[in-house]
């Protein structure tokens, strides 16, 4: 999914890269570029992320699944699909829930933005890490906690009820929909903004200041206006997540019968009583078409960003604005309602059901505390299991990861060879995809592909899918790193004699480390939030928590999900704090 | 239909009544054992068939079970790209889609085991040696004791289409969604063969603004909550289990036709460990696996068990009228995708003409 694949710090890195990108002088290749190596590790990578790109296409054309006996080409998938007026209801779902999303979540960031980058606003240090906790939460965690808290029958909209007599909210609505994904995605949109406007200089702002301008004016007229390629970035980004949005709908949507397109592809498993993979397929590969403009677009407009913001000239003191008094108070009620509606409200609720056995109209869940659900957790060994293993591939699963992303990062690092377009791509394309697909195609590649075949029932295929998942959003990470070391520590080596490889690996990598601890968190962070990837590629012995919760929506045992949800924010929480402590570059 | 039902019940009452007995063949057992394990392909809830691993691991502790709850849907899927993988990895499939099981079966992927025991399973619950039911569960509806009266519980199909029909409980009904749901497929054809007032119920459905679900489980997270009054056609056992732990739920069923469904296994061709997976049959369906899967309320479609719900008890608590749903050709008739996309637009319409 492409939530995964959202970078934290790699704003800063794309922003360094686009730098690197404008000063590098056009050099040919030169021997000793490392070049064989690059070019294996790009094609290894290459393998592995298009082997279930090609899969899904190549399924799309057929009639049958691909491994049934008639299967033949065809283009009846297309014409279904495209015939189908379910299909255009999930496609314009879609777009308002996407463009609702943005619009919600672009003008909160972009304000949270200038709050904690250009004021003099209180408690900066303690929001800068408090902002971003809506973006480490699985959306179907924040879900489920929504039903419980602002739901129909939700503790809060009870306790409205009883005092103003109605609720004015719907929860299960394109609405709902909207606002939740919109309140939850404002730190992506904080990310990208808060860095570009922590490089701005203030004389501008200044200057609108002392001609008496007010804040917000300052704000709307000055600041955004500097940023704007980085709004539009974000914009883009959103956009894109909002295509392949999954747990919202897929919980929120139910109870109505919204359907957008990835919950419209989890519906075609039901549709026809048999899978109808071709149909699934040729909605993924109409997906990717969309997407892909998107985030190609996000790539252009990266390199032009840059040189937009040099506009304002470098090297001036940053003077961050007051706020007063009033403004404080204002400005931090709202982001405290913010933090309130996208963290509080969520978390309470899944924490409230985890340990209570009934809810809502006319029950006092404090009548109804338990821990049962847990000591389920603990009796039933999948759920155990699922535990122990979401905790093995987050933490040892989180450090191979970042030790294949950084080799790959070093196969792109300086890399001026033309494999590096090609691993620019390969990159992008995971990201177009949602998780369940690629899951998906990689169940069938470890059953049909003979030598990975005893590895099917084993942690190692989750984990290779989890690898290609998260792909775009690590190598970021490492790129981002990397390009912090200078050029002329590396020339310093070569000059002397080393071999590019021994100057990675005397020169470089010493220097990353810290940054590697810290990305090994973030990743572990990313690897704890998946929810989709493993639904139909674990099998017993290889249960994930958050794949876990969707099979079990299945049955509909809310006691135990709420108890597993539990359990997966206590874990993320612990690997935040872990991100803390090891510096984690959440921020540049 | 009901005449067939009530012919395969009562030869089940009488063979259960001759005291068809059952005693472990140990050349199964030893070759189960050195097999050493089974693996279950599954949409049971692990938490509801612990009872019967466990008493299974209890019995045969060399045996160890690996359990896969991947949904109906998932089961299927599995069974037919391991098939054309030459790699199945499931020696038992348990599933409460009926007519995927049946799908499964005529398409050849199962193989055929004369079980020992499958004299106590009624001839509605049984398919060419192919197939065995191994619950009989109801099909029921659940509602919120606090929004529903006592007195305004449908008892029967008519009620429920009055209660329908009531503007108080508009928009606050719930039934299992036919298109996100096979065994909400399930329930709603069958209605539609086994009455002649379905297109009623649906178009009353429709016109009281009901919601569907994909699951048993988020429908009753609703009605406890009150958000929902009243659901039908939902998985009666879990109802009759809920009533019991959660004091404002109530579960009912209409005395004049109650479907009953099962849960049904097979044994795969080409499974890693045969032995093993008849031996897990055989415990399935013999008294003391029946007796641990009534304990954990999935009733049990033998006669002779202790505790828990068995098909009499069963019967006779939805009001006398149960009937159970045969492994038969039916159910393949909506296995057929033109006919299954009709009945979802005619079920989409019902609520608009």
């Amino acid at each position: 999914m492409a939530v995964h694949s959202t970078p934290i710090a790699s704003a800063a890195a794309d922003a360094i890269a686009s730098a690197e990108l404008a000063r590098r002088p056009v050099r040919l290749p030169r021997p000793g570029e490392a070049l064989a190596f690059r070019r294996i590790v790009i094609g290894l990578l290459a393998v592995v992320v298009l082997a279930p790109v090609v899969l899904i296409v190549y399924q799309s054309f057929l009639d049958n699944p691909f491994f049934a006996p008639a299967a033949k080409l065809s283009l009846s998938a297309y014409r279904y699909i495209l015939t189908d007026s379910m299909f255009y209801e999930a496609l314009g779902n879609t777009v308002i829930m996407a463009v609702g999303m943005v619009s919600i979540a672009v003008p909160l960031g972009a304000a949270l933005a200038f709050l904690i980058t250009r004021t003099d606003l209180k408690f900066k240090r303690a929001l800068e890490i408090l902002v971003l906790v809506p973006m480490f939460i699985s959306s179907i965690v924040l879900s489920f906690g929504y039903t419980v808290s602002v739901g129909p029958s939700g503790f809060i909209t009870m306790a409205f009820r009883s005092v103003f007599g109605s609720a004015p909210w719907s929860l299960y609505t394109l609405t709902g929909i909207i606002v939740v994904c919109g309140l939850s995605h404002v730190p992506h949109v904080y990310l990208y903004v808060s860095a570009a406007m922590r490089n701005l200089p203030s004389d501008l702002e200044e200057a609108a200041r002392v001609t008496g301008a007010p804040l917000w004016r300052v704000c709307l007229d000055v600041t955004v206006p500097m940023v704007l390629p980085a709004l539009v970035f974000a914009t883009a980004l959103n956009l894109m997540i909002g295509f392949e949005m999954f747990g919202v709908p897929l919980v929120l949507g139910e109870p109505s019968g919204i359907v957008v397109l990835t919950t419209y592809v989890y519906k075609l498993t039901t549709l026809f009583g048999v899978p109808t993979y071709q149909l699934m397929a040729v909605v993924v590969v109409l997906l990717v078409l969309m997407t892909l403009p998107l985030v190609w677009y996000q790539r252009r407009l990266l390199r032009h960003a840059r040189r937009y913001a040099a506009l304002g000239g470098k090297g001036a003191r940053t003077q961050v604005m007051r706020l007063g008094a009033k403004g404080q108070a204002i400005a931090l009620s709202i982001i405290g309602f913010w933090l309130f509606v996208s963290v509080i409200l969520p978390i309470g609720g899944i924490t409230l059901r985890a340990f209570v056995g009934a809810w809502g109209q006319g029950v006092n869940p404090f009548d109804h505390l338990t821990l049962a659900h847990f000591g389920n957790l603990l009796e039933v060994p999948s759920l155990t299991r699922g535990i122990v293993n979401t905790m093995i591939l987050a933490v040892v699963g989180g450090a191979c990861a970042v030790a294949i992303y950084l080799v790959v990062g070093l196969a792109g690092h300086r890399n001026r060879d033309v494999s590096n377009t090609l691993l620019d791509y390969i990159v992008l394309l995971p990201r177009a995809m949602p998780g369940l697909m690629i899951g998906l195609a990689f169940f069938w590649l470890f059953l049909f592909v003979p030598f990975l075949v005893p590895l099917r029932t084993t942690l190692i295929s989750i984990f290779i899918a989890y690898l290609v998942v998260g792909l775009s959003y690590g190598l970021r990470l490492l790129q981002g790193t990397l390009i912090q070391v200078a050029p002329e520590l590396e020339e310093a080596a070569r000059t002397t004699g080393a071999t590019i490889g021994r100057s990675w690996r005397d020169v470089v990598i010493p220097i990353v480390r810290p940054g590697l601890a810290g990305a090994w968190a973030l990743i572990m962070i990313v690897f704890l939030r998946d929810y989709a990837t493993g639904v139909y590629l674990m099998s017993a012995g290889t249960e994930v928590i958050g794949s876990l919760m969707v099979s079990l929506l299945q049955t509909g045992a809310m006691d135990i999900i709420a108890a597993l949800a539990f359990v997966s924010i206590l874990l993320t929480a612990a690997a935040i704090g872990l991100a803390l402590r090891l510096g984690a570059k959440m921020h540049d | 239909m009901s005449n067939l039902g009530m012919l395969g019940w009562s030869a089940c009452v009488t063979l259960a009544a001759a005291g068809v007995a059952w005693a472990d063949d140990p050349a199964l057992v030893e070759a189960a054992t050195s097999e050493g394990a089974v693996s279950v392909y599954t949409s049971t809830d692990i938490a509801q068939a612990k009872g019967l691993l466990d008493a299974f691991t209890a019995k045969y502790p060399g045996i160890r079970i690996d359990y896969n709850d991947v949904g109906t849907n998932g089961a299927y899927n599995r069974v037919i790209a391991e098939a054309a993988a030459k790699q199945m990895g499931g020696d038992v499939v348990w599933s409460s889609a009926m007519d995927l099981q049946m799908k499964l079966a005529a398409d050849g992927y199962f193989e055929p085991y004369a079980s020992p025991e499958a004299g106590v399973v009624p001839d509605w619950g049984k398919y060419q040696d192919l197939l065995y039911a191994t619950t009989i569960e109801p099909v029921g509806i659940i509602y919120n004791k606090l929004v529903v009266g006592e007195d305004q519980v449908p008892k029967t199909r008519a009620d429920l289409i009055a209660f329908l029909g009531d503007p108080a409980f508009n928009g606050v009904v719930a039934t299992f969604d036919p298109e996100k749901s096979g065994s909400g497929f399930l329930f709603h054809t069958n209605d539609l063969h086994e009455t002649t007032d379905f297109w009623d119920l649906a178009a009353a459905f429709a016109a009281a603004n009901g919601k569907t679900y994909s699951s048993t489980g988020s429908i009753k997270e609703t009605v406890v909550s009150g958000e929902n009054a009243l659901a039908f056609n939902i998985i009666g056992s879990y109802g009759i289990e809920w009533a019991q732990e959660i004091e404002n739920l109530g579960v009912a069923f209409s005395s004049d036709y109650t479907a009953g469904f099962s849960r049904v296994a097979g044994i795969p061709a080409g499974a890693p460990h045969p032995n093993a997976a008849k031996l897990f049959v055989d415990f399935m369906l013999s008294k003391e696996g029946q007796s641990a899967l009534a304990a954990s309320d999935l009733p049990s479609l033998r006669t002779d068990i202790e505790t828990g719900l068995d098909l009499d008890s069963l019967d006779e608590l939805v009001g006398g009228n149960l009937r159970p749903i045969a492994l038969n050709d039916t159910l393949l008739e909506f296995m057929d995708p033109m006919k299954r996309v009709e009945f979802l637009k005619e079920w989409k319409a019902a609520g608009k003409s």
